[in-house]
């Protein structure tokens, strides 16, 4: 039988990598995914002590921190939603002005690489007008 | 704990994880994915060395342990790879994987019911409105968000060093090593044919009035004999119930003996006239440690499950204790008896979301745009 520490060893990592992602980064879904995250080491964690110590209330807890889950998925993800149509950005430093009163603006030094650009796609004549031929004609 | 002062077996994976996520986090700058990838393999050794090594237990090889490490090393890769990732779609995708990976260790935690739940609800619905809500906010194209982290360094610093800590903790809590060393010692002075002179305190010229009230000093090496046995039994206590039952009272009384043994030596001291009295005193010291590590390892045992209140479980007399077959039955009955008031109120709770997500979603925003 696996010892419970192992359990307890993954359900730390598994939370230390979503304390990261939460922390670091600035897609709101993203930071809700690392969130969601923490919550399965977590939960790893109370079924391990629930297999240790041979009774079901660790997994009866996990069921209820599936159900507040749930529950936080579906109002965030509302909440994105709403956020998106004010600001057409999922980014979470459009929203600094929540920030608390006395503190500067976060600003970001270091520039982003200039975004490739997209070759435009090929347009098509109007209809009705013949397209110049020149290049099959050398073949004929 | 080992004996270093740098515990390379917790640093190795805590550092090359830190520094392979920081790289890999998006960045203005492009940074080439192979070095990122290979601290990352790093790191993944050195957890998964830190667990067959770290706790000083053997892994048994069987099938369950191969299960659990693939299951422990999908799980880990995956989250790394998602926190990292640019397009959060994948990341979502990478957290189905993480879920999924977390239900197999459910499954080896014998939680069936839990782990088809999860993969329902988790990988079937959370994910699928994720992605949903994902795909609805792209119509701009990707944003650039997903390009760069805030303080990605402060960041990583702080999840691995919490880390870091964590595991020490676990270390502490969970090593059988400093126990075994202490047990063999306590057995070794028990079982030799003559107490190693070291120990023995140097009985003073006769005189009459100390005789009896003063102990002969401690050698140093009795000392740290005392201190090993105390330290031991510190961390095996640590694990004694604290419930209800005849169990408790046993182990308590075990814990007592072995004190009182510790410091019946440490009072008495190490005299040449009692050597006999020494070695049975070390044999009770060692055989309680030894029960108290079994107690600590194996949980408590099962004795006291025969007349729990749900009459369902099949407890194997004096061993771990075991978790009923009939999991989803057993599982309901825990739920609708013991905690009946905190199931109605987390159905309250999911109506109240419902609402709210319908109403955040759909009525305040438009009804200030006009739309309705």
């Amino acid at each position: 039988m696996i010892p419970v520490s192992y359990y307890l060893a993954v359900g730390a990592i598994l939370f230390a990598l979503g304390l990261v992602g939460f922390l670091s980064r600035r897609n709101l879904i993203v930071m809700f995914l690392s969130a969601e995250m923490m919550l399965q080491g977590v939960a790893l964690n109370f079924v391990a002590f629930s297999r240790h110590h041979g009774n079901l209330h660790g997994q009866v807890f996990t069921m209820f921190v599936i159900a507040v889950a749930a529950c936080e998925a579906g109002i965030a993800l509302a909440l994105f939603l709403t956020l998106y149509r004010r600001k057409r950005s999922l980014d979470v430093s459009q929203w600094q002005d929540l920030r608390e009163a006395g503190l500067d603006e976060t600003r970001d030094t270091e520039p982003l690489p200039p975004q490739p650009q997209e070759e435009p796609l090929p347009h098509l004549p109007a209809a009705g007008l013949e397209p110049a031929h020149t290049e099959e004609r050398q073949y004929v | 704990m080992t004996e270093s002062a740098l515990n390379w077996t917790v640093l190795l994976p805590v550092i090359a994880g830190g520094l392979s996520v920081w790289y890999l986090l998006p960045s203005p700058q492009r940074r080439p994915l192979a070095f990122g990838l290979l601290g990352g393999l790093i790191a993944v050794a050195g957890a998964a060395t830190f667990l067959v090594r770290g706790f000083g237990d053997r892994v048994p090889g069987t099938v369950e342990a191969v299960v659990f490490f693939g299951f422990a090393t999908t799980a880990i890769v995956f989250a790394g790879l998602m926190i990292t990732n640019r397009n959060p779609a994948r990341s979502a995708l990478c957290f189905a994987i993480v879920v999924l990976s977390t239900c197999g260790l459910f499954l080896l935690l014998a939680a069936p019911f839990l782990s088809a739940a999860t993969v329902i609800i988790y990988a079937g619905a959370i994910i699928v409105t994720f992605l949903f809500v994902i795909m609805l906010s792209q119509q701009d194209g990707p944003s650039n968000a997903n390009l760069r982290s805030r303080e990605p360094a402060l960041a990583t610093a702080a999840g691995f060093i919490l880390l870091a800590t964590l595991l020490v903790g676990l270390q502490r809590v969970y090593d059988t090593r400093p126990v075994d060393r202490a047990i063999e010692h306590a057995r070794e002075l028990s079982e030799s044919a003559k107490v190693p002179p070291d120990f023995l305190a140097r009985t003073k010229p006769m005189n009459v009035d100390t005789m009896g009230k003063e102990p002969p000093p401690l050698t140093p090496r009795a000392t740290a004999f005392l201190a090993e046995m105390r330290s031991a039994l510190d961390q095996v206590r640590v694990a004694v119930p604290r419930s209800e039952s005849d169990h408790r009272l046993t182990e308590h009384r075990l814990v007592q003996d072995v004190e009182r043994a510790i410091d019946g030596l440490e009072s008495n001291g190490f005299r040449l006239s009692d050597e006999d009295d020494v070695r049975s005193t070390c044999r009770t010291i060692a055989d309680g440690l030894a029960r108290l590590q079994d107690l600590h390892r194996d949980g408590p045992p099962a004795n006291d499950l025969a007349r729990s209140e749900h009459g369902l479980v099949h407890p194997v007399d004096g061993g771990p204790r075991q978790l009923p077959a009939a999991n989803v039955s057993a599982l309901g009955r825990t739920l609708f008896t013991d905690h009946l008031l905190a199931i109605e109120l987390a159905g309250t709770l999911l109506l109240v979301a419902t609402v709210g997500a319908i109403a955040i979603a759909d009525g305040f925003a438009r009804r200030k745009e006009g739309h309705v």
